[in-house]
Formats: structure tokens, sequence, C-alpha cells
């Protein structure tokens, strides 16, 4: 198998090469529209060598959230950084700094490559066989109440990890929303390309967060992903002009976006009161427990991540929510 | 009743509480400012409460989800971590009384889900047994501080604030770095099991200067301290507060952690501790250098902040050979800084709402017209400058000493003129407090909750000064540092 | 299985470009843009050196990990954006104030 282990050799190489070349070009692209065109295509890249690495869960996640959205968070910031721009015009100049002086221009590039050379020979004398905490997993997966020994990590064996970080993304939206409200009116009519691409997509995107929900208990997907998905949806529909009610912003919105964390506080304290352990599913109820907990952290996190988007407190007329 | 006392879950409480506190007070706007003080006040009792068994029972270890180490994440208490939840239930007590009157009623109803985070936050991340799970508290602490940093609005404040997370986030990021390389190279995440599996390889040498890095600059260590003045001096007065006393010393915390767990192999070879001590002689006479120099009231305590922190990492180099004494030093110092800053950072909060303004040099006759406000910052000022009694004065002893048994002259040199420089700055502050201005200013009603709580919290630095032993009985629980040589 | 190391070293790679990127860029959207791409170096890291098991299936508390990760990191990068776009209706400029003046 010679040819195919050298064919794979060359697309692992072109891959990373693809991903350092498009990182660097990203970083010092002088036109701040094509450095975040880059950036995304590079966390598209980024998915591609998750899939090479046997990491399908994290190439949903990274193909979702850390290139999908947060490009629309780059560019929802780009768009409202430099506002006179028309919509043609989408060339954003913005000066790459250059350090004055020979020595500090050339300092900080020094420390770096010894810094990378110190980090590689570091990385390279780890040891090239090692089993990790994999036997681990799969000796327990039976009793986790999931098949996908990924969401059995994230949602049973570090569960709490999952919840301090449903709280910090709650907590995102907070500060964002404590830095300033925004109007809810809608600017401008989309176009009939948007219009019509925002009805037929959003219910297939809904479908699909559902599919990627219930999946993720024996198979590549589970709730961030779904969240993800769900989020996508939120963010096409605001680009296409809609708004939601203005009676749904106060309280029901608020109850929706903390149902996550919500969920997993209120579970977690009541499984310490039965089983004496935070956290700790009785086997039985396992399954059930941790698709209730999915389920309500993909609401929470597609809403948090729609309203990330938005970018600021929604208002009402009334005044402020 | 004592078992009951001793059975309840205190330690999961601390981290339950102020999570559904929070997300009750986001709900629920209206009822933020009365839920946030409940629930503060229900952490205190939760603390006192751990405390009460830790005494009974010794360390308190709990492993979430029933799955324990090296699959789950677990839960661990010794004497350290006690000190700083009680050091955090303390100054969060006394500032959430603070803010209750500080803030009016918009900026209260973002201010109390903010606070009520960090707090499960920082009590999160004193209990936590697990280098992963400590980098995803330290996100949750750095973007609540954050925000909390940006409520004051303007372009001090939010400039501060851009360049408080960046530093955070580059801090957390080579930190997450050090775990990943820790993990790869020992299988797991738990800080126990490291301790056990660690040995003195190039990946802990990597592991050690990624993470020591990172939280060195999320301790705003000299010359890494550069983020700190702004975001500190601009922030609201109570936010100030909590993030010199308690947000900086929760990077610290873990700093020492790792340091007597993890890196534990290292320790024999000179170069580290030293360079950490130089540091921190570097921070001690440069923050108070430019503490001097300040004209605005919170920039110079934020400098003085600086300094203070230099002060604890003088007891890296004295560790290994004075050993416990040396650690218990910097506990204490830890433990009566943030009772002290706060006071100050509160009082000051207190001149700002007086006069409208925080310049040293107008601070009109402050000790006539606000008494408890100028007598908070006196006593406050006392530890800081390591007077007897205080708590500053129990630690700084302790350090001196330490230091003078081993002969280190320079870092006994060091201390005193940190105090000297200390006494310099505070006195000039309480100089223009006794005298008048030359312009007279309009002055607003600072209302009384806003001055004792102060008061208290500098009455609580100086009573330090008398409690060593208890405190100090109270942080051996577990023996943290080592004492008895044999891994618990 | 070498093919974990070369996208481990390409991680180290990604990681001290980014970093130069962070502290050598003034403006505020290039400095989040270089910790995105910081963020992800690191779990290039995590993921790739989780794939030493040679012919089972990779480890997968690093893949948790990674997505744990990436969720911070989106939080993260939507809390510094809107703080940017704040900074910048005050100051005119995408950039940190430059603070070696004093105000009075």
């Amino acid at each position: 198998m010679e040819a195919l282990t050298l064919l794979a050799w060359m697309f692992d190489g072109l891959l990373g090469l693809g991903l350092l070349w498009l990182a660097w070009r990203a970083l010092t692209c002088p036109d701040l529209f094509r450095a975040i065109v880059l950036f995304i295509a590079f966390g598209l890249l980024m998915a591609l060598a998750w899939v090479r690495l046997d990491a399908p869960d994290v190439a949903l996640a990274e193909a979702a959230i850390g290139a999908g959205l947060t490009g629309a968070l780059l560019m929802a910031a780009l768009a409202k950084l430099h506002p006179t721009e028309t919509n043609d015009n989408l060339s954003v100049q913005a000066e790459i700094s250059r350090p004055k002086g020979r020595l500090l221009q050339w300092l900080p590039v020094v420390a770096l490559l010894l810094v990378s050379a110190g980090l590689g020979y570091v990385v390279l004398s780890l040891p090239p066989y090692v089993t990790g905490l994999s036997a681990e997993v799969a000796a327990n997966l039976k009793t986790s109440g999931v098949d996908n020994p990924v969401t059995a990590v994230l949602l049973n064996f570090r569960g709490y990890d999952t919840l301090l970080e449903m709280v910090v993304l709650l907590l995102a939206l907070l500060g964002v929303w404590s830095l300033g409200g925004t109007e809810l009116h809608r600017d401008t009519a989309p176009g009939i390309v948007l219009d019509t691409l925002a009805r037929v997509l959003v219910p297939l995107l809904i479908l699909v967060a559902a599919y990627l929900l219930w999946v993720g208990g024996h198979a590549p997907g589970g709730a961030f992903q779904a969240g993800a998905v769900l989020g996508a949806a939120g963010v096409l529909l605001l680009l296409a002009g809609w708004r939601p009610r203005v009676g749904l912003m106060a309280w029901p919105l608020r109850l929706m976006l903390v149902a996550g964390p919500g969920a997993f506080v209120i579970i977690a304290a009541l499984l310490y009161m039965i089983e004496g352990q935070l956290l700790e599913f009785p086997t039985a109820q396992a399954g059930i427990l941790i698709l209730v907990l999915e389920t309500a952290a993909t609401v929470s996190i597609g809403l948090t991540l729609a309203a990330l988007f938005l970018g600021g407190r929604p208002r009402n007329d009334k005044g402020l929510t | 009743m004592g078992t009951a006392l001793t059975d309840s879950p205190w330690g999961v409480m601390l981290i339950l509480l102020p999570l559904a506190g929070g997300m009750i007070c986001f709900i629920w706007p209206r009822m933020a400012q009365v839920l946030g003080l409940v629930t503060v006040f229900s952490v205190a009792l939760s603390v006192v409460g751990l405390a009460w068994q830790m005494l009974d029972t010794g360390v308190y270890r709990h492993a979430v989800g029933g799955w324990g180490a090296p699959l789950g994440i677990d839960l661990y208490a010794d004497g350290l971590s006690l000190l700083m939840l009680l050091v955090t239930a303390m100054v969060g007590f006394a500032v959430s009384v603070y803010s209750a009157a500080f803030f009016e009623r918009e900026d209260a109803t973002r201010f109390w889900p903010l606070w009520l985070f960090l707090l499960a936050a920082l009590n999160a991340l004193f209990l936590s047994a697990d280098i992963f799970n400590i980098y995803v508290t330290f996100e949750l602490m750095g973007l609540a501080a954050v925000a909390l940093v940006a409520l004051a609005g303007g372009r001090d404040a939010l400039g501060g604030a851009m360049r408080y997370l960046l530093a955070a986030l580059l801090g957390s990021l080579a930190y997450l770095l050090g775990v990943a390389l820790l993990y790869h190279g020992f299988g797991t995440v738990d800080i126990a099991l490291l301790a056990e599996r660690v040995d003195a390889s190039p990946v802990v040498w990597a592991a050690l200067g990624l993470m020591g890095t990172g939280l060195l600059l999320k301790t705003a260590v000299f010359p890494l301290h550069f983020w700190l003045p702004p975001a500190h001096a601009h922030a609201p007065a109570p936010v100030s507060a909590l993030l010199s006393a308690l947000v900086v010393k929760a990077s610290f915390y873990i700093l020492l952690r790792l340091w007597l767990e993890v890196f534990e192999p290292l320790i024999g070879s000179e170069g580290v501790h030293t360079l950490l001590g130089l540091l921190g002689a570097m921070a001690v006479l440069w923050g108070s250098v430019q503490a001097l120099r300040q004209t605005r009231l919170k920039l110079l305590i934020a400098y003085s902040t600086v300094a203070q922190i230099g002060y604890m990492f003088l007891a890296f180099p004295l560790a290994a050979a004075a050993g416990v004494a040396a650690w218990n030093a910097a506990a204490y110092l830890a433990f009566s800084h943030a009772l002290a800053k706060a006071a100050m950072f509160l009082a000051a909060g207190n001149l700002l709402r007086f006069g409208g303004h925080d310049r040293i040099a107008d601070l009109d006759r402050v000790v006539q017209r606000l008494p408890l406000t100028a007598a908070a910052f006196a006593l406050a000022g006392v530890s800081i400058m390591g007077l007897p009694p205080s708590g500053g004065f129990i630690g700084k002893w302790l350090m001196l000493e330490a230091a003078l048994v081993q002969g280190r002259w320079d870092l006994v040199a060091v201390i005193i003129l940190g105090g000297l420089l200390a006494a310099a700055y505070i006195f000039k502050v309480l100089g223009y407090a006794f005298t008048q201005a030359d312009v007279v200013h309009e002055s607003r009603a600072v209302p009384a909750s806003m001055e004792w709580a102060a008061l208290l919290l500098a009455l609580g630095a100086v009573l330090l000064g008398f409690l060593a032993v208890p405190v100090l009985s109270l942080v051996g629980i577990g023996d943290p540092f080592g004492a008895s040589e044999i891994r618990p | 299985m070498s093919a974990s190391f070369l996208y481990a070293l390409v991680g180290i790679g990604l990681f001290s470009l980014s970093l130069y990127g962070l502290i050598v860029h003034a403006h505020l959207l290039r400095k989040i843009l270089a910790l995105n791409v910081m963020g992800s170096s690191i779990f290039l890291v995590l993921v790739a050196l989780a794939k030493r098991t040679n012919e089972a299936p990779p480890d997968a508390v690093p893949h948790a990990m990674v997505i744990t990760g990436i969720v911070v990191a989106v939080s993260a990068t939507a809390l510094a954006l809107t703080l940017m776009l704040k900074l910048t209706a005050e100051t005119g400029r995408a950039e940190l104030p430059d603070d070696q003046r004093e105000s009075h």
C-alpha cells in the first residue's frame, strides 16, 4: 500500500501547508473584508483536518461554529465598523502595523522562531503510541447512556465542564447586552434571492438541527452542533429582515436562553439530592436525561448564537426589556 | 446538629447557588438586587459551613458525576482553597452591600447577574482539581470581569476593558497549550494524578513555560502588568475592588497550586524561582514608584496592587529553603491585601461619589466631611504599609523572617524599601485628605452602607493582625504546602 | 501514526504565527482574528496528538475538550467584537487607546 500512504502523506502535507498559508494571509492581508473571508476558508480547511484526524464531531462543530458563526460575527462587526461602505465596494483597507526600527521588527520574529522550535521539539518528544483516556472511556461507555464516546464525555463523564461552558456562552450574551441595546426595526427589505433562500433553508436547517441532536447519541453530532445549525437558521432569518414580535422579547426569550444551563443546574442539584454525587446519572435513566439536557442545550445555544449575531439587547417601543 | 452540618453539600452549593442566582437575576431583572444580596449571603453561609465541615473531616473531595479522576472531574478543597473561598465570601459580601447602594436601577440589572457569575467562577476555580476545568473557569471569570469593567462606559473604561480582555484571552490560551501538552504527556488532567506521574522531562518544562507565562500575565506580574492599571482604575469602584482583591489572586492561586503539585520535580533547579523572585522584587519597586507618581487616586491604588502582588512572588525563592513559612507568608499577604485593597477601592468610590472626581490634590478636607471613608482608607493603608497591628504586618513579618533566616539581604531590602514607598504614597493621599483644596467642589451625599462596607473591610484587614494562629492553622488543613513531604 | 505529529507541528506553527499577529497588529479586528487562529492552533495540537492510538479509534476526551474550547472561543469573540465596536464609537479608531498621556 505504498502509493496510498504516499498519497495520504501528500494530502496531509498539502492540507497542513494550506492551513499555514491561509492563516498567514488572513493575518497580513491589508483588506479586512478579504482577511475575514480567508479566515472562514481557514476554518473550513480546519474542519477538513479534523475529518482527517478522525474527529467528525469536532469537524461539525468547527464548520458550524468556528468557521460559520464566527465568520458571520466578524462580518457583522466589520459592517458596523464601516457603515459608509456601500454594498458594491466591499474592500476595507486597514493599515498593517510595521514596528519601528530594525531590532524591534526582527526581535519578535526571532523569539517566536525559537519558541516554535522548542515547542516542536517537545511535541516530537512525546511517545508515538499512547492510549490516553480512551481505555477508560470505552470501558464506561455502556453505563454512560449513549454510544457516541464524545457525547458521553461531554454530557456525562465531564458534564461539569459542559455546564460551565454553557454559562460562558450565556455570559457572553449578557456582556454584549450590557454594552448597549439595538433597534428592532428592519433597515432594508431583503432582495428576492435572500428572501426565498431564507424561506427554503430555515425549515431545512431546523430539521437538520433536530436530526443532529437525535443522532448525537450514537453517531457524530450532538447538542452543540445542532445548536449551531439552529443558530445559523436564526442568523439567516435576521439577515432576511425578520424580527421577532416585541411581546416575545421579555422574559420568554430570557427563559429560553437560560433553558440549557438552567436545566443542567436543576438536574445537577436534583441528582445530588437523589444520588449523593453532583451530576451522577443513574445508569437506567442516563440516556433520557442526556437527551433532555441536550435538547434544552440545543435551544439555548441556537438562540444565544443568533442573539449574539444581532449584537445588542432587543429594545421594544416602551423602552428597554 | 454536627452530622447535619458536616453532611451537607457545602462545596457543591458554593458553585450551584451563584449560578442559579445569576440566571434568575437575568430572567427577572426587577428582583435582581434583592436576589443578588440573598444569593451572596447564602454563599457566605455555605463557606462557613464548608469551613466547619473541613475542620471536622479534613480535606474536601468530591467526584463530580461519580466517576472520579482521571475520567471525571474532581472538586477538591484543602486549607489554601478554603482560605481563598473565605476571602472571596467576605469581600464579595461587603462589595455586594456596597453595590446595592452604588448602582442605579438600570446598571443594577446588568451588574448583579454578571457579579453572580463571577462569584460562581471564582468558587468553581478554587474548588477545582482539574486543569482543563480550571481553563473553563478562567474564561468564565475573564468574560464576567471584562463585562463588569465595561459597565462604567466611556473611553477609559472601554479601553481598559478591551486591553484586559485581550490579555486575559492570551493568558488563557497559553495556559491551554500547556494543558494540552501535559494531557498528551501524562494521560490525565487531574492535578493529583499529574503530581504522581510527572517527571522532569521537556514536556513538563514546556508546560511550565507556557502555563507560567499565561498565569503571570493574568496575575499582572511585572513586566506583564500593563493591562491592570487602566482596567482596575477605570472600572466602577465595587468592580475595581473585586478585581484587585479576588480575580487577580485566582491566577496566583493556580500558579501556586501547579507549582506545588505538578511542577514539583522542577523546583530543584535554581533558575525558575530566582526569576520569579526577581520579577516579584521589580514589581514591588516599580509598582510603588509608579503609585507615588500618580495624580488620580484610583490609578494610585491600581499601581499599589501591582506592587503588592510582587510581595507574594518573593515567596518562591524563599520557599526553596524556608518551605512552609514562606508560603504561609504569601497566603497571609494575599488574604490581607484582598481585604485592604477592596476597602481602599470602596473608599475611593465613596470619594468619587462625594466630590465627582478622584484627583488626589483636590481631596478637600475629606477627613472632616467623610470621616468613615477616611478612616477606612487609613486603616487599609496600615495593612498595605505593613504596620502593626494588621494582616499586612503579619504577612510581611513572616516573609522577612524567612528572608533573614536564609541571609537573603537583597529580598529584605526589597521588602523594607517597598514598605517605605507604600508609606510614602499612602501618606501622600492622607495628607491631602486633611488639607483644604484650592477649589471648593460640589458634594453629593454618600449612603451610609457604602461607607460602612469600606470601613468594615478595612477593620477586617487590621483584625487579621490578631488572628495569625487560627488563620494559619486553617490554611494547614490538608497540608497544601507539603510540610510533611508526604503526598496527600 | 506520524500524521498526528505532522498536524501537531502545524498547530505549533500556527500558534507562533498568530502570536506574532496578535502582538504586532494594532487594529483590534486583526487582534481578534489572531486570537481565533491561536485557539484553533491549540485545538489542532490537542486533537492531532489524540490520534496516536494506532488502529484503535482516537481518544475522545480531547475531542470533547476542543468542542468546549470552540464554544468558549466564539463567546469570547462575540464579546470582544462588541467591545471593539463600542470603543470605536467612543474614540473613532478601532485600536487600543494610547494610555501614555494621563487624562486629568
